[in-house]
């Protein structure tokens, strides 16, 4: 019989996603030979992921500060508030930062308008979206949600709501990646460059 | 393009078959329910990853086995390639030299099927959906990156069904308007293409096929868009009239729960002199009008891959009078195309047969090759 311990850790792990069952008894019989240390500092920053880090008030994004603080983005005086650039999740957030080139703020909606999933305008951030431009200070939106149906779809509501504001919506345009080889493109990212090409 | 070899496992009734065809006219002769269709079946599959008669996936797997695989040995451009696809459950896996296939164009790049089977002559007496699946297969076949887009334009199609039925605000409504005309339009551009180039080629070849009767003539028929030249439209405008369509429809999709406009109501018409076929046409005459749809998609793929697709008939002859199948076999050995045809009768097809047709006895999930009739 396997202590209660180890079925109770493999059960946790086996949670997660792309963990499988066996993977997670591996994975708790690591931790176990493991030194205690190790243990105890995995459970700590685990405990910690939830006790510290929190949404920023405004913007959604992670930090790690006071409830009610702004997030490092939103606080940073070096960016540019008159820019927001709207992404789905905190992953295309990093994507976009890892850029170097936008130096606005952003907004995460968590999630997009998934009428399949049950996923409506309540469920996302964005009456709060809404609420940050009130003050007029930003006069351009960027919408970078995926160019999938419902990326399409929630830039397009994104949109609606945006325009009677007066501020400029943009949407990030779409084709070939750079550095890439022409032939290893997929056909519909070729087809869109091809639709969208420009004069030289 | 050449079909080398080809081997079923787990495949409907077909147990382990490998089995090597002839570079021209191969046929499968055996009484029904035998498995003639599942040789035919697994090499659409193969070659398009949809199913040519079963509806579901699952059905492509012999009862009470897990998976089912179907692999071809094709000669592509000089060199020989090894193309497989695996059905396990509801996915389907394509395989290129044994290695996961990374994108669908990779897959198709090269191969190029086009099939006949009974169903398809009952498409012009029948309903529109019947018609549109048919129109849709020779888009597919035509541009492999319709898949991609008619299933964007089907998920965004649900998603303002859904819209409609959960009574959603004007605002989000709105917002799947405006993704679904996009996504339409794109349905559109591809189908007036696909018609641009089959339907003159197939008004060309009912003359040959029935001499002096009345011209056919084969158009779209986009519903519910009003004052739109949609032949000279772009892709934008397009949108733009299925938008405004979409709009002024929207209360009355409101109180039905889904969509009343869009590429999935239309229709392909065809017309006999000024006369719709589907009222006027006699069955002959109905069947000729597929048969020169069969032809024309024939030309139209050789013409635009450079090469002949594999010609895959589904006991067609027996549908057909004595005189369009004398048409269609002398149509295939003009051709010279590598075809795959199942028959009851032998004696049908005979005159589609040469000095090097393999002949296929097909006998419960077996195959024997045998020396013809």
């Amino acid at each position: 019989m396997t202590p209660d311990a180890i079925n109770r850790l493999v059960a946790q792990l086996a949670k997660l996603p792309g963990i499988g069952e066996k993977t997670a008894q591996r994975l708790a019989f690591h931790v176990l030979r493991s030194s205690p240390e190790y243990a105890r500092s995995l459970a700590a920053a685990l405990v910690d992921v939830v006790d510290k880090v929190r949404l920023c008030s405004r913007c959604f994004s992670l930090h790690d500060g006071a409830a009610e603080a702004l997030c490092g983005f939103c606080t940073d005086p070096r960016r540019d508030e008159r820019l927001v650039c709207v992404v789905e999740g905190i992953a295309d957030e990093l994507a976009v930062e890892r850029t170097r080139e936008f130096r606005g703020r952003y907004h995460v909606l968590h999630g997009v308008l998934s009428p399949l999933e049950g996923i409506g305008p309540e469920q996302l951030r964005i009456k709060e979206l809404l609420q940050r431009l009130g003050d007029g200070v930003v006069t351009e939106v960027v919408v970078a949600t995926n160019p999938d149906v419902e990326g399409e779809a929630t830039a397009l509501y994104l949109t609606r709501l945006l325009k009677p504001l007066g501020v400029k919506v943009s949407r990030l345009a779409q084709g070939l990646p750079m550095g890439g080889d022409l032939e290893f493109a997929d056909q519909a990212t070729l087809a869109r460059a091809f639709a969208t090409r420009r004069d030289l | 393009m050449k079909l080398l070899s080809v081997r079923y496992e787990r495949f409907r009734n077909l147990g382990a078959l490998t089995l090597t065809p002839s570079a021209k006219t191969t046929i499968a002769v055996g009484p029904n329910g035998q498995g003639k269709t599942n040789l035919l079946e697994g090499l659409y599959f193969l070659s398009t990853l949809k199913p040519l008669r079963a509806s579901r996936l699952a059905e492509l797997i012999q009862f009470g086995q897990a998976d089912a695989v179907v692999q071809g040995r094709f000669l592509l451009q000089g060199a020989e390639r090894d193309i497989a696809v695996r059905v396990e459950g509801k996915t389907r896996t394509a395989l290129v030299d044994g290695k996961a296939a990374s994108s669908l164009s990779s897959y198709f790049g090269g191969v190029s099927v086009v099939a006949f089977t009974p169903d398809d002559l009952a498409v012009v007496k029948g309903g529109p959906d019947g018609r549109r699946a048919f129109l849709d297969r020779a888009v597919f076949n035509r541009f492999p990156g319709y898949l991609t887009e008619s299933r964007d334009y089907a998920r965004a199609l649900k998603g303002r069904n859904r819209l409609l039925k959960d009574g959603a605000s004007a605002a989000q409504v709105g917002a799947w308007d405006e993704a679904l005309a996009r996504f339409g339009a794109k349905l559109f551009v591809r189908r007036r293409a696909l018609l641009d180039e089959v339907a003159p080629k197939a008004q060309a070849a009912f003359e040959r096929i029935t001499r002096l009767q009345a011209p056919a003539r084969f158009g779209y028929g986009a519903s519910g868009l009003s004052g739109l030249d949609f032949q000279g439209a772009d892709e934008a405008a397009l949108a733009q009239a299925l938008h405004d369509a979409l709009v002024a429809r929207t209360p009355k999709d409101r109180e039905r729960g889904f969509t009343s406009v869009g590429p999935h109501t239309d229709d392909l018409e065809l017309f006999l002199g000024d006369a719709a076929a589907r009222a006027y046409a006699s069955q002959g005459q109905a069947r000729a009008l597929v048969l020169a749809w069969k032809v024309a998609e024939i030309e139209n793929l050789a013409q635009a891959n450079g090469f002949l697709p594999l010609l895959l008939l589904d006991d067609v002859s027996s549908e057909l009078d004595p005189e369009r199948n004398a048409f269609l076999m002398q149509y295939l050995v003009d051709l010279g195309a590598q075809a795959l045809l199942s028959t009851t009768d032998a004696a049908l097809v005979q005159r589609a047969a040469g000095p090097d047709t393999v002949w296929w006895q097909v006998e419960a999930g077996q195959v024997r090759a045998s020396d013809g009739a």
